[in-house]
């Protein structure tokens, strides 16, 4: 699956001919064998209702469906046409891809039609990574992250682990290098206007405006330029800009800290800056990295493989240029959703009409498709050939699993058929592209069993070129206070929805985000002191105003969100999406507000000069867990279980032999009088889950989610409390408000040994398995719900209503297509849970059982488990002594939640550790006991 | 037959004797030709509700119990606290008829009957609840052990199947006792019937009585009898229904105060059901001579003496969480009282502790108004005391994660009035058509019985 021009690696389920689970390529490097949301969701796009069945052809102002042979002929007679005039006016907007075939064609493309013109788009652009290595090292080069040999990672505004094109690798990375049981943790700081995953992570964290992110590098660079001693070819010393916010002492402590750890750390330490920041600032991370020796040990480089394109902006401001001008005849907008996603200034969707012979192919008929003259379905990458390199330039082959649905076809083939050289079908192209490299049949059939050939594109050892001194705007000079008309707007990929292109995915529509908690929306994330200040209650509405334009959206107070900063996610507010992303023609109102209508060119990512104005109004929103403000009483209630229920500890801590989490709480012995009724002679099923190592990414909730036909309830019924979720994840803030810490704990059924829900089942339709499963029998379930009244955890999940209804609409048969066929379909009335993927377990001890061997731990994996890009969660036979899970729970910071209720559950959790630098954690000591701020 | 079309209830009683006069008293009720009319506007808003009643339950059958409020954490919500509120309204009834017959209070005879009425009509209104509050109605069978080809048996460490019989057995033994007091009624009744279809009726109802002593000897053995098999029911059914929350784990309902609390609670709530009844009934077919105010009074003294045990009973809870040293204990209850259901918790607070003080005033004892306010009062603050204990322990239990807030939906509104329907046409019914007052047991305890 390709995203943004990197290509990962997946193994696809498939039952009966149709895909229904995707799991990661272990063999390939940016997946090892894990997935995140979108890769586990996009299986679900695939039996997408919505999707479009066949041409739509405008006539004037009426579209209708046409047959593929109609549009064969027009387009043939249009690209025939364009062939004699040499391609002139010819143009093709596409998205960011790293495909070898798509850049053959393109060669081919330009060879036949030398005029013709080819543009590329992407909303969520990493251009500024590209022109920051070119600033740095006069060529671009892709940074290739090796986290795992870092000892202090610093990342400004940059989230390495989850938006990252290489996010799971570094996810892995970093936790090889975080091990608290070795003693060796690598001590992340992130510097970031709102929280990411790495936030989350790491050990401490500066809540900083983005814009003010610039000015801090320029200062870090200038503490370690003084001291790092550069050679004379890296340019002179930088003297430390003049900022007022650098002299605020929780920020000069922080940087003076960080330079600190990265001087003690030469060579194993790294500075990264995230796509928001500018180029400058990826440019200042170069620098530090070199003159620390870190480049080329925790951070290697690459030739970028598109590294002389344009910018997207640059290329889109010229397709809309080149429109305007009526230079161009014939547009076709392969993929993407420019009428959408393009900055509101640029005036995309007006331009479009300027051209005589518009086509865009795409899944869904969406809001570019509604202003073509025609709109050709694209078949989804499960069901078209394809190639695309890894992050680290791996090439990585993509092999149909089904044939097109609705006889979509791949951008390959579109593209091949604009040359019409004779190669048109997906794997024709495939298969001359890479004929040199894979040669005959049999070498293609290899590499298309691996997914992939050969290794990673050489490394390189850029120079660093010394540069002036960037400028620095007023803003950037300033404090860190900011009054309302001059806040910050930053603008991000949205958790499940990235730009937009998922609206139309229930699974990831109705996955929480993992900071907010919010399902079906978006938010404006507000830091809750800045809403103090304007009046904002959590979860109102307010008015976004920026550069005359003004948006109308829900605000949560965001804790550990920077002061004066607001940050929107982008994707929302679909209005061509379909029916579950928003579709105002088919009637239903779009999910969340479209905050590109905020987003212009000039300032794609930090804007400045924002006005917020509250409402007065309460937004309808559905979070799965309570929004930060809640009364006095349940705040307090809150603080003071936390440390039972998530415990932490520090590097230093468990380094004391005598540390073990369970102390946290004293109580009296469990131990029972009785024997137990089960001896489980053979199997003991059982979970361990890290904390340290929960990055909250979500991907186990889809996984689990896609392989337990784990149904979508819509908005009112998680308004309702009633999603269905057999794992959440749980996200608690503590410490003060302005500066929290974040801990998030995957909850899923703890499967009790003593279980709470056995107990008070009058019909016995939840008993314990001889492997100590807490089994779920749905057929004898009558639905008193007695069970989850009585469960701790508060894991199991009741069908309110028959959510298998929407199948019997004619429309959505095909989605049936994605049901698991192991997993039994719950009707409603009866409760469901977490069964630790029973059927994975059966269907491990049956192929152990033919190829006559007796299991191996690792045998079973758990969908969230296989998912799980840090490897949080491990599972295995609490009987085998070899077993990692048994392993995991020598450990001293392994505890029980809620063990001292004699529960017994089967699943263990590792206390979350931290490894605070000394110089800051006594203050963080003390913050952390601080009560919690009330609003 | 001496009742007149105009006013069948108002005159003075007919009759030579103390006893004829009783008879006459009460038999001429459900002889008219027809009830007063207030009758029929109560009884016409009663099937109203009746009928919501039953297309609601009905539409949730149908659609599934989503149409209710009930959600994550609050998997509970209104079905329960009905369930819970009619089975303690079903108290009092028994409590009547078999406690104070045990423990000779004559002046019970005069509200027995209509107690044991109510009991078996809250029994009706309750065990609705739990059969249609499960997901599949249509299985709630199998929580019956029967024998069957699944070779499943139920589930006995489960409360709930603790309840069903607990249930079960009060509400059959309720049902047998009333009918059984009814019998000599009957009788009568089928002896003074005008018309044949009366006198068939209540003569299969009357099941032969004649009267004769050996058939008293058998029906005071069988009655006591009864009253000593029903005298432990009333204790327990009431501890069994609180076993269903007293035996989980979830804080504010893990209590061992629970069952003797629930029992107090039952019975304060079921008495004032019954002033809430006697009031009106008294004061619409002239049974002011037979229901007197020293009977009212008394009812609200133990009235006030069982709110004051629930008093106790709230005081308590607090006290124990404290005591227990345990955080998600001490939490359950400030949060019961300081949290975002705090208005509930008040809501019962005032009804069930402040409003019976006055009946320390005997002014206020004896004023059939303020009685029926103060019944009607402690009514609305047990069914709240269920929805606190029920739907704010859930609300917010271990994990912060899952808190949730419990918002009940038109249905859930719709459903508890229309259980009041169901109990009100029921309790309607019956004071038209059967002996509203036990006209034998009455009797036996004029002055002028007192042979020696």
């Amino acid at each position: 699956m390709e995203l943004y021009g990197v290509a990962t690696g997946l193994t696809v389920t498939s039952h009966d001919g149709r895909p229904i689970k995707v799991e990661g390529n272990p063999l390939h490097p940016d997946s090892e064998g894990a997935t995140n949301v979108f890769h586990q969701a996009s299986v679900l796009g695939l039996y997408d209702p919505d999707r479009s069945t066949g041409p739509l052809r405008r006539h004037g102002a009426e579209r209708g469906a046409a047959p593929w042979t109609e549009f064969d002929r027009d387009f043939g007679m249009a690209m025939a046409r364009l062939r004699a005039a040499g391609g002139r006016g010819l143009a093709v907007l596409g998205r960011e891809s790293s495909s070898p075939s798509l850049r053959d064609l393109r060669a081919r493309l330009a060879a036949a039609m030398p005029e013709s013109r080819w543009y590329e788009w992407e909303p969520l652009t990493r251009d500024a990574e590209r022109i920051g290595a070119r600033l740095a090292f006069g060529r671009a080069y892709r940074p290739l992250l090796r986290l795992e040999r870092a000892e202090v990672i610093v990342c400004l505004d940059a989230d390495p682990l989850v938006a990252h094109p290489a996010a799971i690798a570094n996810a892995r990375g970093l936790m090889r290098a975080r091990r608290p049981e070795t003693g060796r943790m690598a001590r992340v700081y992130a510097i970031e206007s709102c929280f990411s995953a790495t936030g989350v992570i790491a050990d401490h964290r500066l809540g900083l405006r983005s814009e003010l992110i610039m000015p801090l590098a320029m200062a870090l660079d200038a503490a370690i330029t003084a001291r790092a001693q550069p050679l004379p070819e890296h340019g002179p010393a930088q003297p430390r800009p003049e900022a007022e916010f650098l002299g605020e002492p929780k920020v000069a402590s922080f940087l003076a800290t960080v330079a600190k750890d990265l001087l003690a750390h030469i060579g194993r330490g790294v500075v990264l800056a995230g796509p928001r920041q500018p180029p400058e600032v990826h440019a200042l991370c170069h620098r530090i990295n070199v003159l620390l020796g870190n480049a080329g040990a925790t951070v290697e480089f690459l030739e970028d493989p598109a590294g002389d394109r344009p910018t997207h902006l640059a290329s889109l401001r010229a397709i809309v240029a080149a429109l305007e001008a009526g230079k161009v005849d014939t547009l076709l907008i392969l993929g993407g959703n420019p009428v959408y996603d393009t900055p509101v200034d640029l005036a995309f969707g007006p331009a479009l009409a300027k051209a005589r012979f518009t086509v865009h192919a795409s899944l869904t008929d969406d809001e570019t498709s509604a202003r073509v003259d025609w709109h050709v379905p694209l078949a989804h990458y499960l069901e078209a050939w394809g190639d695309g390199l890894a992050y680290d330039g791996t090439l990585t082959l993509a092999q149909p699993l089904i044939g097109a649905l609705y006889g979509g076809r791949s951008e390959l083939e579109l593209v091949a058929a604009m040359i019409d050289d004779g190669v048109r079908d997906g794997l024709a192209i495939l298969r001359r592209t890479h004929a040199a490299r894979l040669g005959d049949d049999r070498g293609f059939a290899r590499a298309v069993q691996r997914g992939l050939v050969g290794g990673p594109m050489p490394l390189e050892r850029p120079t660093l070129l010394p540069f002036e001194r960037f400028h620095l705007t007023e803003r950037q000079r300033g404090g860190l206070a900011v009054a309302n008309g001059a806040l910050e707007l930053t603008f991000g990929a949205d958790t499940r929805l990235l730009d937009g292109r998922f609206a139309n995915n229930g699974w990831l529509q109705e996955l929480p985000d993992p900071f907010t908690k919010l399902t079906w929306d978006n938010a404006a994330l507000v830091a809750p002191r800045t809403a103090q200040e304007l009046g904002v209650a959590d979860g109102s509405l307010v008015t976004l105003e920026i550069g005359g334009r003004t948006l109308e959206l829900p605000a949560v107070h965001a804790p550990g969100q920077a002061p004066g900063s607001i940050y929107v996610p982008l994707g929302y507010g679909r209005t061509r999406a379909g029916l579950v992303g928003g579709a105002p023609n088919r009637g239903v109102t779009p999910v969340g507000a479209d905050t590109y209508g905020l987003r212009s060119s000039g300032a794609p990512y930090i804007a400045a000069g924002l006005t917020l104005r509250p409402t007065g109004d309460l937004a309808a929103l559905a979070p799965t867990q309570h929004l930060h403000t809640i009364d006095a009483v349940g705040r307090r209630g809150e603080a003071e279980r936390l440390p039972m229920i998530v415990r932490e500890a520090t590097l230093a801590e468990i380094a004391n032999p005598t540390y073990t989490a369970r102390d946290t709480i004293r109580h009296p012995s469990l131990a029972s009088w009785w024997q137990d009724p089960v001896s489980y002679e053979g199997r003991r099923w059982g979970m361990g889950i890290d904390l340290t190592k929960c990055i909250g990414c979500n991907a186990c909730v889809v996984a689990c989610t896609a392989e337990n036909n784990v149904p979508v309830v819509g908005k009112e019924m998680v308004q309702q409390g009633r999603e269905m979720h057999w794992i959440r994840i749980d996200r608690y803030f503590r410490g003060p408000a302005d500066n929290p810490e974040i801990t998030f704990q995957p909850v899923a059924c703890q499967h009790c040994e003593n279980a709470p829900c056995e107990q008070v089942c009058p019909v016995g339709a939840t008993v314990h398995s001889s492997e100590g499963l807490n089994d779920m029998v749905y057929n004898r379930c009558i639905g008193t719900r007695y069970c989850s009244n009585n469960c701790p955890y508060k894991v199991r999940r009741y069908n309110y209503f028959n959510q298998n209804l929407a199948y019997a609409d004619a429309r959505n048969q095909v989605q049936r297509l994605v049901l698991n066929p192991e997993v039994t379909v719950r009707s409603r009335g009866v409760m469901e849970k977490c069964t630790f993927c029973v059927q994975r377990i059966q269907r491990a001890k049956i192929s152990a059982k033919n190829e006559r061997r007796s299991l191996a731990d690792g045998d079973v994996a758990t969908a969230c488990q296989q998912a799980c890009p840090t490897q949080a969660i491990v599972f295995g036979d609490l009987n085998d002594r070899l077993s990692r899970v048994v392993a995991e729970r020598q450990s001293s910071r392994t505890y029980e939640l809620l063990g001292e209720l004699n529960n017994r559950p089967r699943v263990a959790y590792l206390a979350r550790v931290r490894n605070p630098h000394p110089d800051l954690a006594a203050a963080a000591a003390v913050s952390r006991n601080d009560e919690p701020s009330r609003q | 037959m001496t009742a007149t079309p105009v006013s069948p209830y108002q005159g003075r009683p007919g009759g030579e004797n103390v006893f004829a006069r009783i008879t006459e008293n009460v038999a001429r009720i459900a002889e008219a030709p027809r009830p007063p009319p207030a009758w029929y506007v109560a009884f016409g808003i009663s099937v109203a509700l009746l009928l919501i009643f039953i297309s609601n339950l009905a539409l949730v059958a149908w659609f599934g119990v989503g149409l209710w409020g009930t959600m994550h954490p609050v998997a509970w919500g209104f079905p329960i606290v009905n369930f819970v509120f009619w089975i303690g309204i079903g108290h009092a009834g028994t409590l009547i008829s078999a406690i104070l017959y045990l423990l000779r209070q004559d002046w019970r005879t005069a509200i027995s009957r209509f107690a044991e009425a109510m009991t078996v009509f809250a029994l009706v209104c309750a065990v609705v609840f739990p059969g249609i509050h499960v997901g599949r109605p249509w299985v709630s069978y199998w929580m019956l052990p029967y024998p069957n080809q699944m070779g499943m048996w139920p589930q006995f460490r489960s409360p709930l199947e603790w309840d069903l019989f607990a249930v079960g057995t009060y509400a059959t033994v309720s049902v047998m006792f009333w009918y059984l007091g009814m019998v000599p009624d009957f009788a009568t009744l089928r002896n003074r019937a005008a018309g044949p279809v009366r006198r068939v009726a209540y003569g299969i109802a009357a099941m032969g009585w004649r009267g004769s002593s050996r058939q008293w000897h058998r029906y005071e053995r069988a009655y006591l009898l009864l009253a000593a098999l029903a005298t432990p029911l009333v204790l327990s059914v009431h501890s069994v229904v609180a076993f269903d929350f007293a035996t989980s784990q979830l804080p504010g309902w893990h209590s061992t105060i629970f069952p003797p609390y629930f029992v107090a609670g039952a019975i304060f709530g079921g008495f004032a059901m019954v002033v809430t009844l006697v009031v009106p009934a008294r004061q619409f077919f002239g049974l002011a001579s037979l229901i007197q105010i020293r009977h009212l009074e008394l009812m609200n003294k133990i009235i006030l003496a069982t709110g004051m045990l629930v008093g106790y009973a709230y005081a308590m809870e607090f006290f124990i969480a404290w005591y227990s040293g345990v955080t998600f204990e001490q939490f359950a209850f400030v949060n019961r009282a300081f949290g975002p259901y705090a208005w509930a918790y008040w809501t019962m607070i005032l009804c069930n502790l402040a409003a019976p003080q006055v009946f320390w005033w005997k002014a206020a004892r004896t004023n059939v108004w303020v009685s029926l306010a103060v019944g009607i009062i402690v009514n609305v603050g047990m069914w709240f005391e269920r929805f606190v204990i029920i739907c704010t322990s859930l609300s917010r239990d271990f994990l912060p994660s899952s808190w949730g807030y419990f918002v009940p939906t038109a249905y859930d509104y719709l459903t508890l009035a229309g259980s009041f329907g169901l109990f009100f046409t029921l309790f309607l019914l019956f004071c038209r058509y059967l002996p509203m007052v036990a006209m034998a047991e009455v009797k036996a305890t004029q002055p002028s019985a007192r042979v020696r």
